[in-house]
């Protein structure tokens, strides 16, 4: 709640600031100084505005992004000087020439995950300036490119460019706010936080990735073009310089990296501060060591920006009571027409479906997965029926997960098919498998701790097309279907704690409402019970039974025997690899191949069967509930 | 005919030394996952200090090396002591901009310190090439690609051969599993971000004889590096070998065939061709994704 609050006091100090930046100049109009200081931290503003799109949401690091700035300065400059059109009106197509390159670079850059990215945008940067320098026919080389003056009257000073960096600046703002709120912002975030796992939950990372580096390029391009008509003059080194794209990191990273109106802030801070130190401080000259040493610092001692660090100062003073332990509150159901709802989506989802009920869902045909010289799937063969709970269990070891990661796309597999809902899969990413209704939980639960419990659950994106995208995350459909998966699985109290907050068991909840969200077919568990209390036990066996009748297949690994037992028809059991029995369970509890293999001796059926099977279980929720209490 | 020899011969011992300045890159990135992009401003450090001993003492300014080598070795371990290790457990990112500051702050010191002019190391040997039939190797490039290849191979060995290397490998590959075995993760860390440093020495004094330089040329140098260990595959060594070959190959057969202003961006194509075909480089694994 103390976020509702805290959000539109936030704009509305926002709106008090906008007003008066857009009074300045009418005030006080006959200062050019302090104007120019602030239409260069408006630009500036905008710069660390758009980065954040792709650095502070999705996390992947630019440090080439001053690249854009001048990328729109040549296309206008190139454009205003060769067809003698005003530079103002072409501005836009330098956010379009950004936004090409970027998809471009992007579509080669972004399709793996990790470290090649931000290593390119800095190559690309200097690319940028050898073009301009050597494409001396386009470009006009070192000697730069000299535009016309403004056209309006002397006495206007700068005025106009004020308001216009002022617009473009809002507009920046609009644009970074909306995309937050969509799922598409959502999913930049996942990926911030987990890509393996935002890729599992239906999020398309590569589509996602070069999306938002176009995005975080348009606007810059855009005022690059303008700023080429305020300097009246561009050439390759100023236009892309590597201090242009420090200025913006600092700024951003200042204010407070993923926050909306934290480079904002940052900017403005940033530009009055090295204005100052031009002024007071040894000249431009020591510039260089300044960012630097500034950066250094600001990384060191103040990672999360001033934004987050005041907020966690804020929350700090005024803490807010949350019983994370009350079970009434955390069992409590949802009103039975919720859950209703949701099972017929379910069921029509399924029962849509080409292959009918007891019939082949999922197919696995000799996959066999090495690492070295590892054999951890061996030829592996594997059925799942239709409208069935089936078990998976077997020793540790014995490549259940591994055969999960295979089939939901985490990993390859060396060799083998792997069909499913009558298409092949084993080629496809995993994003694709999430929307054709495959989904999956963990072992160790992979939440996005940064983010709010009803975040999680938005995320996942159940189809590839672009509405559901941008579709909106916080209000709107999207929203009120994640609040009635939460409250399914009854956590609907927690929706805006932050998922890191939860105790293990809830978090596994909050986990298969995140994968209800896709509208799946077959969900994958990993180990349900692991780490979960008796009473949160009973409730997930009895969501799991009832998404189950709603038409659902699931295939659950699991060693609480018992529960597997009771709850799973057909149990597979695997053992170095590759299944070695497959049966209903009172078939595979008395199998002398299982019970060598994996049961063992308590389970042999000489011995009192049903004693054996009670001590079994209070032994097994001993554990649950140690383990929930760690 | 002669031209192309006389273009790969140049080309292959220009890869020699760039292969020696990626390898610090690549061996730091491979132990701990940290880009340092401070590692061309240590190459810089290191050409003004070795110009600098060079003008004031004459000293030939590759063997100044033996002095510079272990100078850069103790500030590479100071900086992972005093830095860099602050920022353990926190993302990779904050290791980019961490180290981008740091480059800054090397440049910044170097601008108020030695002047924001070229500079170029000049010794007598300078001017003067070795001719093997029609094809002439300036004596500068054959000096820096010896000293560059003995560097490589010591490095090599310490790898492969000590006890150290095998830490730093082991560490590469599991850091939690070497930890159980006795291979402390600062420690060895810290030695191998030392290692990589020590690199610089040799490099940027080689770097003093071939190439001018002044404060803010780092920013080349660095992303060539970063190019050929992106090229080569992130952490891997022999992919720094090869992708510092084709480096050179590419800069000499285009000053050759083409323009020297074009050199360093046909690279950076290579390099978008190479990630179109394989995203993780020439040599790189792609990344094992795990449950636990």
């Amino acid at each position: 709640m103390s976020r509702l609050r805290a959000l539109p006091r936030a704009h509305l100090i926002a709106g008090l600031c906008l007003v008066v930046l857009v009074l300045y100049p009418v005030v006080n109009p006959w200062q050019p100084y302090p104007q120019g200081v602030m239409l260069l931290a408006f630009l500036l503003a905008i710069q660390a505005s758009s980065w954040n799109i792709i650095s502070g949401y999705a996390g992947y690091i630019s440090l080439g992004h001053s690249m854009f700035l001048g990328l729109g300065s040549y296309t206008v400059g190139v454009l205003a000087v060769r067809f003698g059109v005003n530079p103002l009106w072409v501005a836009p197509l330098g956010g379009v020439t950004a936004v090409i390159i970027a998809v471009l670079i992007g579509s080669v850059v972004l399709r793996t995950r990790g470290h090649a990215f931000v290593i390119i945008t800095i190559a690309m940067l200097l690319a940028a300036q050898i073009f301009a320098v050597n494409l001396k026919s386009i470009t006009q080389g070192s000697d730069g490119i000299t535009l016309e003056l403004p056209f309006w009257d002397r006495d206007f000073q700068n005025i106009p460019f004020y308001y216009v960096y002022l617009i473009l600046l809002v507009l920046t703002v609009l644009f970074s706010a909306w995309i937050r709120r969509t799922k598409f912002g959502t999913g930049l975030v996942a990926i911030r936080e987990d890509e393996g796992k935002a890729a599992s939950i239906g999020v398309n990372t590569t589509r996602f990735k070069i999306v938002a580096y176009a995005a975080s390029s348009f606007f810059i391009g855009m005022a690059g073009g303008v700023y080429a008509y305020y300097l009246s003059f561009i050439n390759p080194v100023g236009s892309f310089a590597i201090l242009g794209s420090v200025t913006i990191v600092l700024a951003t990273l200042t204010g407070g990296r993923g926050t909306l109106y934290g480079p904002v802030i940052g900017a403005f801070i940033v530009q009055v501060v090295s204005e100052a130190a031009t002024v007071y401080g040894g000249g431009s000259q020591s510039r260089v060591l300044l960012f630097g040493l500034a950066l250094m610092v600001v990384v060191l001692f103040l990672p999360k920006g001033l934004l987050p660090t005041i907020e966690a100062w804020w929350r700090r003073r005024h803490p807010e009571e949350v019983e994370y332990t009350d079970q009434t509150g955390a069992l409590s159901r949802a009103p039975a027409t919720t859950t209703e709802r949701v099972r017929a989506e379910l069921a029509a989802v399924n029962a849509e479906d080409a292959i009918a009920p007891g019939e082949i869902l999922l197919d696995v045909r000799g996959v066999s997965k090495r690492f070295g010289g590892l054999t951890a799937v061996d030829n592996a063969g594997l059925t799942v029926r239709k409208g069935t709970i089936t078990a998976l269990i077997g020793p540790n070891g014995s490549g259940k997960t591994t055969l999960f990661n295979l089939i939901s796309g985490g990993m390859a597999a060396d060799s083998g098919e792997i069909w499913f809902d009558g298409r092949r899969i084993d080629g496809m990413r995993p994003w694709r498998r999430g929307h054709l209704g495959l989904g999956r939980t963990y072992q160790v639960t992979r939440l996005f701790k940064e983010m709010t419990v009803q975040e999680n659950v938005v995320a996942p994106l159940p189809d590839s097309r672009w509405r559901t995208m941008f579709s909106d995350a916080v209000g709107g459909h999207e929203a009120a279907r994640a609040r009635e998966l939460l409250d399914i699985v009854g956590l609907g109290r927690f929706a805006n704690q932050p998922a890191g907050a939860l105790s293990y068991g809830q978090q596994k909840l909050v986990e298969l409402a995140q994968v209800l969200m896709l509208e799946p077919k077959l969900i994958l568990l990993d180990e349900p019970a692991g780490g979960v209390n008796p009473s949160l036990l009973g409730q997930l066996t009895e969501v799991i039974r009832e998404l189950n009748r709603s038409g659902v297949t699931f295939l659950i690994v699991e060693h609480n025997i018992p529960l597997v037992l009771d709850l799973c028809d057909p149990v597979v059991v695997f053992s170095h690899g590759a299944p070695i029995a497959e049966g209903p369970p009172e078939r595979i509890r008395t199998d002398p191949l299982v019970l060598d293999a994996y049961l063992g001796d308590d389970w042999r059926p000489a011995e009192d069967g049903a004693a054996d099977e009670g001590a079994g279980e209070s032994d097994r929720t001993e554990t649950a509930t140690r383990e929930a209490v760690q | 005919m002669t031209h192309l020899v006389q273009a790969i011969a140049l080309g292959l011992l220009i890869g020699g030394v760039y292969a020696l300045m990626a390898s610090g890159l690549t061996l730091i990135f491979g132990v701990m996952r940290i880009i340092n992009i401070a590692q061309g401003a240590f190459l810089i450090l290191v050409a003004m200090l070795t110009w600098w001993l060079w003008h004031e003492t004459g000293i030939d300014p590759i063997l100044a090396s033996v002095v510079t080598t272990p100078l850069m070795f103790g500030f590479g371990w100071v900086a992972y002591r005093l830095l860099l290790s602050r920022i353990r457990g926190s993302s990779a990112s904050m290791s980019v901009l961490l180290t981008f500051g740091f480059a800054l702050v090397i440049e910044g010191v170097l601008n108020i310190t030695a002047g924001n002019k070229f500079k170029s190391a000049t010794p007598s040997y300078f001017e003067e090439s070795f001719r093997v039939g029609a094809i002439s190797l300036p004596k500068a490039q054959v000096f820096g690609f010896l000293a560059a290849m003995a560097v490589l191979a010591a490095l090599y060995f310490v790898l492969t051969r000590t006890w150290t290397g095998r830490a730093i490998r082991a560490a590469t590959q599991n850091p939690s599993g070497a930890a159980l075995v006795g291979v402390g993760a600062t420690g060895t860390a810290a030695l191998a971000f030392a290692i990589g440093s020590a690199t610089t020495g040799v490099g940027g004094s080689i770097l003093s004889v071939l190439y001018p330089f002044f404060p803010a040329s780092h920013y080349d140098w660095i992303s060539r590096l970063l190019g050929i260990v992106v090229l080569g595959g992130m952490g891997s060594l022999p992919g720094a070998l090869v992708g510092a070959g084709i480096l050179g190959l590419a800069e000499t057969l285009t000053a050759t065939y083409g323009s020297l202003n074009w050199s360093t961006l046909v690279f950076y194509i290579v390099i978008m061709v190479v990630l179109l075909i394989r995203p993780q480089g020439l040599f790189g694994a792609k990344l094992r994704e795990d449950t636990v």
